[in-house]
């Protein structure tokens, strides 16, 4: 169950079969009699890894060498001649730029395997590599540079993106003095390509924002119009997000959400941790999907937690999902701490299986100060229906 | 007739509607052959896909995403992708991203396939 693909060039029939059976067993393999067949070949599909023979009828091994070598994108493909020529004239011909290796008939098979094996883990390594530091650069350019803040608030924020992690998006701004717009979301998939379509989608949402915001400041109704380009602009077709667009007003302690099928937030108030429950569908899916506004008061002493699946997906000690209904229990023990957010990982991970997150963890937390002098007496959150006129700010 | 791949069983019911049997995960190590699977179906006129979840504890969002492909690409067409006998794991990522709207569920195959025909 490879994806490796090897290309055999021999011209003895016999030769080319048995190293088609042995490493077929291990590899995709293909197979040409001569350099002429093999660039047809190499032009249908690049392969990792060829293995050549010098002497043969129509276009040799070196004929075949030279070729590759021209063109950028051949020219890295490891390489490796069999053959028969064991003088050291053709033996130095054979150990020129492009070679990876050289080997003489009559060879050991397993020995053949296992250069081809290194040849191949060598380049993969150098993928994986060249994969997590671009990967790094991501995820660093998709974090914010600061914080929201304003008077009476604490604003936490923690992301941890892993190696093979996906698109996580946080982005946070204050387009207009005193309204802040929160995004929270991920673009589905993994690796290098979750991160980029997170990133050119990142940048899609910002410039959405900052055009509409002269006519509307519904996150709803933006959510709609980043809805409406997922499905119909082909560059991100195939794209899908959930996102969680939150706008916050500190003067008016107001929190207005709309949320396409991202990680229920978590309102924090004196009753306790309770999931904030209205949610749309996710994003990419369906053009005329629609989506709604909720508003929450925020009263003193109470937050708004949001989050990403890696930690709603965590895989604890009883061999389960953390989900809603435990991190609830975690928000519950870590509020009113100095830092809650790394006081809830803390937690959660010493209860996890492992002793790492299984995924990338992106969390943050609004918290409205408490009243000094009298404690708050108003334990109930303030909900606003996302049917009724009150949603409307 | 079944063809089997990595982790689905794919078994034709009419001819334009497949079965396919979702093994015990989608996720990110076989959505990629999930993708491709669905693709040839779609390519040899399959329009109508039961997806069968009794056996999947698993569920990702890059198992998910390659779903929300094949709707993508049938939807056009008057195609459906319904779900069947979904377990719990694949019912809280279907009610986290309110997919629900979009894919109707059964309890069993045999009702998926008395109402998509």
């Amino acid at each position: 169950m490879s994806q490796h693909s090897i290309l055999i060039v021999e011209d003895e029939h016999t030769l080319r079969r048995l190293l088609e059976y042995r490493l077929g067993k291990q590899y995709n393999v293909r197979t040409a009699a001569n350099g002429e067949e093999a660039l047809e070949l190499i032009a249908q599909e690049l392969p990792k890894l060829i293995i050549s023979d010098i002497m043969m009828p129509k276009m040799d091994g070196f004929a075949l060498q030279a070729a590759l070598q021209e063109d950028n994108s051949t020219r890295a493909i490891p390489f490796i001649f069999l053959t028969a020529k064991a003088d050291e004239a053709s033996r130095l011909k054979g150990r020129r730029t492009g070679v990876d290796d050289y080997i003489t008939k009559p060879f050991d098979i397993d020995q053949l395997m296992s250069r081809v094996d290194r040849l191949l883990e060598r380049t993969a390594l150098f993928q994986t590599q060249l994969d997590a530091k671009i990967g790094q650069d991501f995820s660093q350019k998709l974090m914010p540079k600061k914080m929201p803040s304003a008077d009476g608030y604490k604003a936490f924020f923690h992301s941890a993106p892993r190696e093979h992690g996906g698109g996580d998006i946080f982005d946070c701004s204050e387009p207009r003095p005193g309204v802040h717009f929160i995004t929270i979301g991920d673009v589905m998939g993994k690796g290098l390509q979750a991160k980029f379509y997170a990133f050119s989608f990142l940048g899609y949402i910002r410039s959405t924002l900052h055009t509409l915001l002269g006519t509307t400041s519904s996150p709803a109704e933006l959510m709609t119009r980043v809805n409406q380009v997922l499905v119909d602009d082909p560059p991100l077709e195939d794209t899908f997000a959930s996102l969680l667009l939150i706008k916050w007003e500190p003067a008016r302690n107001l929190v207005t959400y709309a949320n396409a099928g991202h990680c229920r937030p978590v309102l924090m108030t004196a009753r306790g941790a309770e999931v904030v429950p209205y949610s749309d569908m996710i994003l990419g899916l369906d053009a005329g999907a629609e989506f709604k506004d909720t508003s929450i008061v925020l009263q003193p002493g109470s937050s708004l937690i949001s989050y990403t699946d890696g930690l709603l997906e965590q895989v604890m000690k009883n061999g389960e999902q953390l989900g809603e209904e435990g991190i609830l229990g975690y928000v519950n023990h870590a509020a009113g701490k100095p830092d809650p957010i790394q006081s809830l990982l803390k937690n959660v991970l010493s209860d996890s299986e492992n002793s790492r997150f299984g995924d990338d963890v992106l969390m943050f937390w609004l918290e409205r100060e408490g009243n000094r002098d009298r404690p708050s007496r108003d334990p109930a959150p303030r909900w606003f229906s996302p049917f009724s006129e009150g949603a409307q700010t | 007739m079944q063809a089997t791949t990595m982790n689905f069983t794919i078994e034709p019911i009419a001819h334009d509607s497949v079965v396919i049997r979702i093994g015990k995960a989608l996720d990110f190590r076989n959505a990629a052959d999930f993708k491709a699977a669905a693709q040839e179906q779609v390519r040899s006129g399959i329009r109508n896909f039961i997806l069968d979840f009794s056996e999947t504890g698993i569920l990702d969002s890059t198992g998910l995403g390659s779903i929300f492909s094949l709707y993508r690409q049938v939807s056009p067409m008057s195609g459906q992708v319904v779900f069947a006998s979904v377990s719990r794991p694949v019912q809280v990522v279907v009610q986290l991203t309110r997919t629900y709207k979009v894919f109707r569920q059964f309890p069993t195959v045999e009702g998926a396939r008395e109402a998509i025909r």
